[in-house]
């Protein structure tokens, strides 16, 4: 290996171990290119003030003089600031180092000699590949500085107006619905391009000898037919001989199959591809969420949670594998996904942290094999996140326990314990009930105590919660993981310990408020 | 005779927990079944066949039904209900509690006669969301309901106010005199009034109210003793 090339693979080296260039070239790929980078809309958000900007500049100056100092932040400023990005992107848009590396390893494999001659022809290829794609290419006309000079080139501007593809998501959504039917639009494209293309020639050979045709270039000939074909027909050229207005007749007939194909493909391009933009919706607004319920099944238990946890204005997200479960989830607003609970695919493509968004699994599918599965997928992924499960059968409580779930729902136990109760203390259990129903003013609430109430009121004696019309039924100590029913008023709060209290909502909200702003 | 007695219909796993929980407050437990059963010499409850044709009267020659409790917990929705209206029109007074899959099921069964409905859906997504959002209270108030705790919920009947002449439930420090909380107050007529609420903080109490009571047994007891209560 020459001198020259040891030093290029030696800078390789160091570029992809340098931890300042990486976090450089992290931070402008995540501005410049990643969706779900915090702070790549602020970016997106200048560079269509920008475009608009500058386009307004073109409108302004169409007929009045454009103010020096605005035609050169229009022409310089802005084309300065589009062909940094353009530079940025260039240099993101492949890695120099990681073919280097690769080709040096390569070779060292192989006991070859480092051909650098080969790498810069794959450098190259890279980035031409990346010059030549239309997004490049329209970055690049919307840079041309000298456009203003020239009053044709002023319209490049317009390329401007086509960088907002980058920046608007809603317009990459137009346009891969649009490149999904490639085909068809490739079929509707040569059929009009024939047609054009033979009534042009037939029209011209049938009216151009004629002295009172307006046709008498093939220009004209074509310009006529496109207007016809699009079935716009503007009446300014039109065909005068019985000849030439055959062909007019043909033309419209194509024409209106044209408009109709054309309509048609639209509509079924976007009637196909809406529920994969929903689905794209849905997981976008999804990722934005924490604390997120997950319901896994959307049966009647299900159902019922999620309206209550909706109800409470808490994030709740259903995945099940009915399309029509999901419909009626959907109905209900929530938030849903035809996906299968069981497979791992169905959490990749939520690209959701289990552990720090995810505040609950609840695995309310009623069918045990269902929930044991599903509940098996998501602690191979995450071991920490909460798993809840309905039981159907109590044979399978123990495969519900194995397969990670940290809280199981008998649904026929609970049943059996209510019946209990109300054998035992029936109107004290009416009394509890309608404490604990939601019908009711009077609820049962847990409140934190935060570091600052623990501050300002450090024994329950200054609690005041009888002048705020509250019971205090006890304090859970969070330390010793103990409930202390109606302690005495020496009792010490402690950060993290709750309040658990009965009373009106309203007295119970004073309270807290209270609590937090003493 | 006076042996009291629960009748479960419905020999499913809803009737098994059922007979399971109450067998400490009834002499005899007895499944019915609608389907052919073969009787299970180990089995702790007593085990029948029934149909829903069956004349109900009957029931009270093997049982005292004044003293007796009937769970309909057949897992036909249908047949519970009809179930249901056949008990309650062969007998009138008996405390009848049904199973329904729904709130809408629900409805029908108190039209039967069903003197509480256990709507099964609801009930478990209330318990499954107190336990997400409540997660402490609920597990507080499992412990007090449902498990052997000295702490308890309890029912006192007043026999007579002496000891509250003069005073409204509110401006009682029940919690400092009797080791107790009082949570509700509920009439003679069956309505619940928090004990802080506007109508309690202008009430007397009368000889008959029943106050709902938290506190551990031995305070429980020493205020039943105290305010003359049972």
């Amino acid at each position: 290996m020459n001198p020259l090339t040891r030093h290029i693979v030696d800078f390789a080296y160091f570029l992809k171990t340098s931890a300042g260039y990486q976090k450089k070239r992290r931070f402008f790929y995540n501005v410049l290119e990643n969706d779900e980078y915090q702070y790549k809309k602020y970016f997106d958000i200048f560079m269509m003030l920008l475009i608009f900007s500058s386009v307004s500049i073109l409108i302004y100056g169409v007929k009045r003089d454009v103010p020096e100092a605005l035609g050169t932040f229009n022409s310089y400023i802005i084309s300065f600031i589009f062909f940094i990005e353009y530079m940025l992107r260039l240099w993101i848009s492949s890695s120099v180092s990681k073919v280097i590396i690769h080709q040096d390893e390569y070779s060292d494999l192989l006991g070859r000699d480092f051909d650098i001659l080969f790498v810069s022809k794959r450098v190259f290829h890279d980035k031409l590949q990346y010059i030549l794609s239309v997004k490049a290419i329209i970055d690049f006309l919307a840079i041309v500085p000298f456009f203003h000079e020239l009053r044709l080139l002023r319209v490049f501007v317009l390329f401007r107006v086509f960088k907002l593809f980058r920046y608007t998501r809603s317009f990459q959504t137009f346009s891969s619905v649009l490149v999904s039917k490639r085909f068809e639009f490739f079929t509707l494209g040569m059929f009009a391009s024939i047609v054009v293309f033979v009534s042009s020639v037939l029209i011209y050979v049938m009216e151009a000898t004629n002295p009172s045709s307006p046709i008498d270039t093939l220009y004209e000939a074509f310009y006529w037919s496109i207007v016809t074909i699009s079935t716009v027909g503007y009446g300014d050229v039109v065909a005068v001989s019985p000849e030439g207005q055959f062909v007019a007749i043909l033309v419209i007939f194509a024409g209106i199959a044209v408009l109709a194909f054309t309509t048609s493909l639209f509509v079924s391009a976007f009637t196909e591809k809406i529920e994969d933009i929903k689905e794209s919706k849905t997981i976008q607004d999804i990722m934005k969420l924490n604390q997120i319920y997950l319901i896994c099944g959307y049966e009647n238990i299900a159902r019922e949670v999620a309206k209550k946890l909706l109800k409470d204005n808490l994030n709740v997200l259903v995945i099940d594998s009915s399309p029509k479960r999901i419909e009626d989830a959907k109905k209900d607003s929530l938030h849903a996904l035809n996906y299968n609970p069981g497979n791992m695919e169905s959490y990749k493509k939520l690209n959701i942290n289990l552990s720090t968004q995810v505040k609950a699994i609840l695995c309310l599918q009623e069918d045990d094999v269902a929930n044991v599965y599903t509940a098996l997928t998501v602690r191979s992924i995450d071991k920490d996140v909460k798993i809840m499960s309905l039981l159907m059968n109590k044979v399978h409580r123990n495969k519900l326990t194995n397969s990670g779930v940290n809280e199981i729902l008998y649904d026929k136990e609970f049943v059996g314990l209510i019946a209990r109760e109300y054998v035992g203390q029936p109107v004290a259990f009416e009394a509890i009930y309608t404490i604990r129903s939601e019908y009711t003013n009077i609820v049962m609430h847990e409140i934190v105590v935060t570091e600052r109430i623990s501050q300002t009121i450090s024994t329950l004696k200054d609690l005041q919660n009888i002048k705020y019309r509250v019971v205090l039924l006890g304090v859970y100590k969070k330390k010793n993981k103990r409930f202390f029913f109606n302690p005495i008023e020496s009792t010490l709060l402690e950060a993290g310990d709750y309040l658990l209290v009965i009373g009106n909502y309203m007295f119970i909200k004073e309270f807290t408020k209270f609590l937090s702003t003493k | 005779m006076n042996i009291s007695s629960a009748l479960v219909f419905g020999n499913n796993e809803y009737g098994h927990e059922i007979a399971k929980n109450v067998t400490h407050k009834y002499n005899s437990i007895t499944l019915f079944s609608l389907e052919e059963i073969e009787k299970d010499h180990n089995s702790p409850f007593n085990l029948e066949e029934f149909d829903l044709s069956e004349d109900w009267d009957e029931l009270s020659e093997k049982y005292d039904m004044d003293s007796s409790i009937i769970f309909c917990a057949i897992n036909d929705e249908a047949k519970n209900i009809f179930l249901t209206i056949s008990l309650r029109s062969s007998f009138k007074d008996v405390t009848i509690i049904a199973l329904a899959k729904n709130n809408e099921d629900a409805n029908k069964l108190k039209m039967a006669g069903a003197s509480k409905v256990i709507p099964i859906v609801e009930t478990t997504a209330n318990i499954i969301t107190d336990m997400l959002k409540k997660p402490i209270i609920t597990e507080v108030l499992h412990n007090i309901l449902y498990e052997e705790s000295n702490l308890k919920i309890v029912q006192v009947t007043l026999k007579s106010v002496d000891a509250f002449t003069g005073l409204y439930p509110a401006e009682i420090d029940w919690s400092r005199k009797y080791g107790v909380l009082v949570l509700t107050i509920v009439h003679e007529d069956d309505s619940h009034e928090f004990i802080y609420t506007s109508k309690t903080k202008h009430n007397y109490l009368k000889s008959g109210d029943v106050l709902i009571v938290a506190g551990y047994e031995l305070d429980l007891q020493n205020f039943k003793r105290s305010i003359g209560g049972e």
